[in-house]
């Protein structure tokens, strides 16, 4: 038996196991997040709304969100009459598959980690790129004018604010000097980049935001106008993994914010992912805490605050620390 | 200064056939009897005196058609009926449409319920009733559809064209409020025109009510705008009582005045839910309606029911307020005044919001007359309109109150005016709650069918969308021979697509929200 093993590791090697492992890992992580995601954002936006939320199913509703997966996908998955078929049924696979590749560079803990690649942080800019894509398939696919608009709206949103997210982590690569995601983490041992950096981590945060098409930048889906956006045409398991992509995506931003700028998985006492996860739901609950409280920005507000203001915000600061840097 | 109007008509329109009528029986106080060929020098004349198309409805008397044109003005109350005969053989009447924006609507609607021809009409086609309609339904005889309007029963129709596309906002739509249809014509984000397609709500009420005697048609104005079941309410009852003469009891009147605020307030208030939802913002709503709620509780107690209520009677109430009201309404007040403070810092103090709200969806007060709006949006634009002003009903001469008004005429001034509204609506009650004299709440002897006189009447109240008018026309039998509603929402949807043309699809659908429309009111 143990040569049998030997003889496997021969082939695909130590490391290949512990990707798999790590990539199961990851996919429970993905999963078990979506479900409590979930089951906060219903929570906290009941408690906003002077509601107390779901209760029913299970001690304070805490298997809703159980609940409500079996129900998506025991429905039947519904495919209007016109739709355009391979792009319509592609595209809520794409929207899945960027967002788990970003979980692989994460540092979660000082040794929990599937890969640490030394251009971590341009993995996870340029697979995130990619759900745009997703959307625009399924906007065009779905054959509906409301998805049509929505998804074009996504993509003008995303190239606006992609630059202005580039622009604010560059500034903490040129601190840490370093685009491996676990360096940034361990240069933050002393002080966090949140101080020395605080006009990039907003810059970062509300660009954030609007990457993963939450509210107050939530255009491609506007539900008072667009009905649903771009996933209207969508039911069952399809629309629940857009739904899915949405709460990882979120969770993925608020990771990144954590690891840039809230010292990652560093702190005292607790270990290390203990203080990652508590920094990242923090980060997740204000976000929940934006969409409802804030109402929707126009479009063209929303293109105006991100080449007017972000970009040469973050611009400005991106030179400044490297002139304070060069001294 | 009513009398100085009355010289000036006389001597303005000395050629026409003119009456004076009494203001106190008829609610107008003009005639001008109009002929097919002056009827339109009579509308440019009015048009030029800044005097706005209040309603517009036919009347068939069997011998011939009448067709009821009543023109007002907003800043001093004189109304004028001007009537214009037509046979009913084959009913063909000039179309003013050009001069008044909102007859485009209005003649439409007489053409399908009347067959009348409108010579000149843009876009003559049905505005509410289906396709396969094979009569007039308020003709009083059974006349066959003509061809000239079989061609013209297919409702609207849009072409596609290059370089622009339609969307279908509604009939299912969440921010249509109800069944509206607005058919956008749409270039990328921008709208080129937006056309409002209306018939989905249609009931016919103004058929059920001749066909009901008047104590039966009682519960069916609420069903007309059920957030403002009670301004319905009190228009056909009190319209009713004015045409038999029949007196109201002061307290009744002052308990009229006191739920009529309350339902104003409610009212508001599920727009202010909804307004802010429209703007992506969904908390605000739950906030509101918790609010609503506690006045849904206390006029639940005094009228039976929670939405469509069905309180006022002919001659009074259906039954007296008691202390718990009194009680409760004063706790009401207070717990209100708290929470404006809440609702500026959270929604008006919002800088999204304003951002969204401010400088979009702008009215301009010249444009006012061509639709003749009334209510908060022709108020937003800076005209001090109100019907419980000019003409007060109930007790609202006897209370203190202003009307607010805003400067710009855009989507925030609406907002505020109807904040503005709210409060000032918590004064109304205030003071006649003070005021509120003991007594009977309803009139001894009002006979269980009604048969009023012999003739027309036109009475009006302020509703929470504005102007909501009765013409009724009573032959003396127990039903009405014609009974017309003019509702606000009708006028306010005329202007949508000026205000949308241009603008974003977003600042249209902001727009479209702070009219605060009902469909069923619209539709009727």
């Amino acid at each position: 038996m143990n040569e049998f093993i030997d003889k496997i590791l021969g082939i695909v090697g130590w490391e290949a196991i512990i990707t798999i492992i790590g990539l199961v890992g990851v996919l429970v992580v993905v999963v078990v997040n979506a479900l409590i995601l979930t089951w906060a954002e219903r929570k906290v936006s009941g408690h906003i709304q002077r509601r107390i939320g779901p209760k029913e199913v299970g001690p304070f509703g805490l298997l809703q969100p159980i609940a409500d997966t079996i129900k998506l996908i025991a429905k039947e998955l519904l495919t209007p009459k016109n739709v355009e078929k391979p792009l319509y049924f592609l595209a809520p696979v794409i929207v899945f598959i960027p967002v788990m590749v970003s979980f692989v560079v994460i540092p979660f803990d000082a040794r929990l980690q599937v890969k640490d690649i030394n251009v971590g942080i341009l993995v996870i800019l340029a697979f995130s790129s990619l759900s745009v894509l997703s959307i625009l398939l399924a906007g065009w696919g779905s054959n509906n004018k409301f998805s049509l608009i929505g998804s074009v709206r996504s993509v003008a949103q995303n190239i606006a604010y992609e630059i202005p997210l580039l622009l604010a982590l560059l500034s903490v690569v040129l601190m840490a000097n370093s685009l491996s995601l676990k360096d940034i983490v361990e240069a933050q041992k002393g002080v966090w980049y949140i101080f020395l950096q605080p006009i990039a981590f907003l810059v970062f945060f509300i660009a954030g935001v609007a990457e993963t098409n939450r509210t107050p930048f939530d255009l491609p889906e506007a539900e008072s106008e667009l009905v649903a956006g771009f996933h209207t045409e969508y039911s069952g398991m399809r629309f629940a993994l857009f739904f899915l992509a949405e709460y990882t995506n979120m969770f993925i931003i608020c990771a990144i914010t954590t690891t840039f700028f809230l010292g990652g998985y560093q702190g005292p006492i607790l270990p290390g992912f203990v203080w990652f996860f508590g920094k990242t739901y923090l980060l997740v609950f204000v976000i929940l805490w934006f969409r409802w409280t804030f109402p929707r920005v126009r479009f063209d507000q929303l293109l105006n605050f991100s080449w007017k203001l972000l970009i040469p915000v973050s611009l400005l600061n991106l030179i400044i620390t490297g002139g304070i840097l060069k001294l | 200064m009513v009398g100085k109007i009355f010289e000036e008509l006389k001597t303005s329109l000395a050629g026409f056939d003119l009456h004076e009528a009494s203001y106190e029986q008829n609610g107008y106080h003009l005639t001008v009897d109009a002929q097919k060929g002056n009827i339109l020098d009579v509308a440019g004349f009015f048009k030029s005196r800044a005097y706005y198309l209040e309603d517009m409805c036919c009347v068939d008397y069997l011998d011939y058609l009448e067709i009821v044109y009543f023109f007002n003005r907003y800043s001093e109350l004189c109304r004028v009926k001007v009537t214009l005969k037509i046979e009913p053989g084959k009913p063909v009447a000039p179309t003013i449409s050009h001069i008044y924006t909102m007859a485009r609507w209005y003649e439409r609607e007489i053409h399908e319920f009347f067959g009348v021809y409108f010579d000149g009409h843009p876009n003559l086609t049905y505005l509410f009733l289906h396709e396969g309609i094979d009569l007039y339904p308020l003709r009083k005889k059974a006349v066959p559809v003509s061809d000239e309007s079989k061609k013209l029963l297919n409702s609207y129709n849009p072409q596609e064209e290059e370089d622009a596309f339609f969307v279908n906002l509604g009939p299912q739509h969440p921010s249509t409020h109800g069944v509206l249809r607005v058919v956008v014509k749409m270039d990328g984000e921008y709208i080129i025109s937006a056309e409002p397609v209306l018939g989905y709500l249609h009931r016919m009420h103004e058929k059920m009510a001749e066909n009901r005697s008047y104590l039966q048609f009682l519960p069916n104005p609420a069903r007309i705008d059920y957030p403002g079941a009670l301004f319905f309410n009190l228009a056909h009852v009190a319209t009713v009582e004015k045409l038999c003469g029949i007196e109201v009891p002061e307290r009744a009147q002052y308990v009229r005045t006191i739920t009529c605020e309350l339902n104003r307030i409610a009212s508001h208030l599920l727009w202010l839910g909804a307004f802010p939802a429209d703007l992506g913002a969904l908390t605000p709503f739950m906030y509101a309606f918790d609010d609503r709620e506690q006045i849904l509780d206390i006029l639940e107690d005094v009228t039976g029911s929670r939405l469509t209520y069905c309180y006022f009677r002919f001659g009074g109430l259906y039954n007296d307020v008691d202390d718990t009201f009194i009680d409760k309404t004063k706790n009401f007040i207070k717990r209100m005044r708290g929470r404006f403070s809440m609702y500026e810092k959270l929604i008006t103090g919002n800088v999204i919001f304003v951002n969204r709200a401010k400088g979009t969806g702008i009215f301009e007060q010249a444009e006012v007359t061509k639709y003749g709006c009334t209510g908060p949006l022709v108020r937003s634009t800076g005209i001090s309109f109100d019907i419980r002003k000019t003409e007060p009903y109930a007790v609202y001469d006897q209370v203190d109150f202003e009307v607010p008004v805003g400067t710009t005429g855009d989507n925030m001034d609406r907002y505020l005016v109807r904040i503005a509204e709210m409060e000032m609506s918590l004064r109304i009650i205030e003071q006649a709650i003070a005021k509120l004299p003991s007594g009977p709440f309803k009139a001894e002897k009002v006979p269980k069918k009604l048969k009023p006189p012999k003739g027309d009447i036109y009475y009006a109240v302020e509703s929470s969308r504005g102007e909501t008018g009765v013409y009724l026309v009573s032959d003396e039998s127990d039903t009405p021979y014609r009974m017309r509603w003019r509702v606000p929402s009708f006028s306010n949807l005329m202007t949508f697509p000026a205000l949308a043309e241009g603008t974003l699809l977003a600042d249209a659908i902001a727009t479209l929200g702070s009219y605060d429309i009902v469909v069923p009111e619209i539709d009727r």
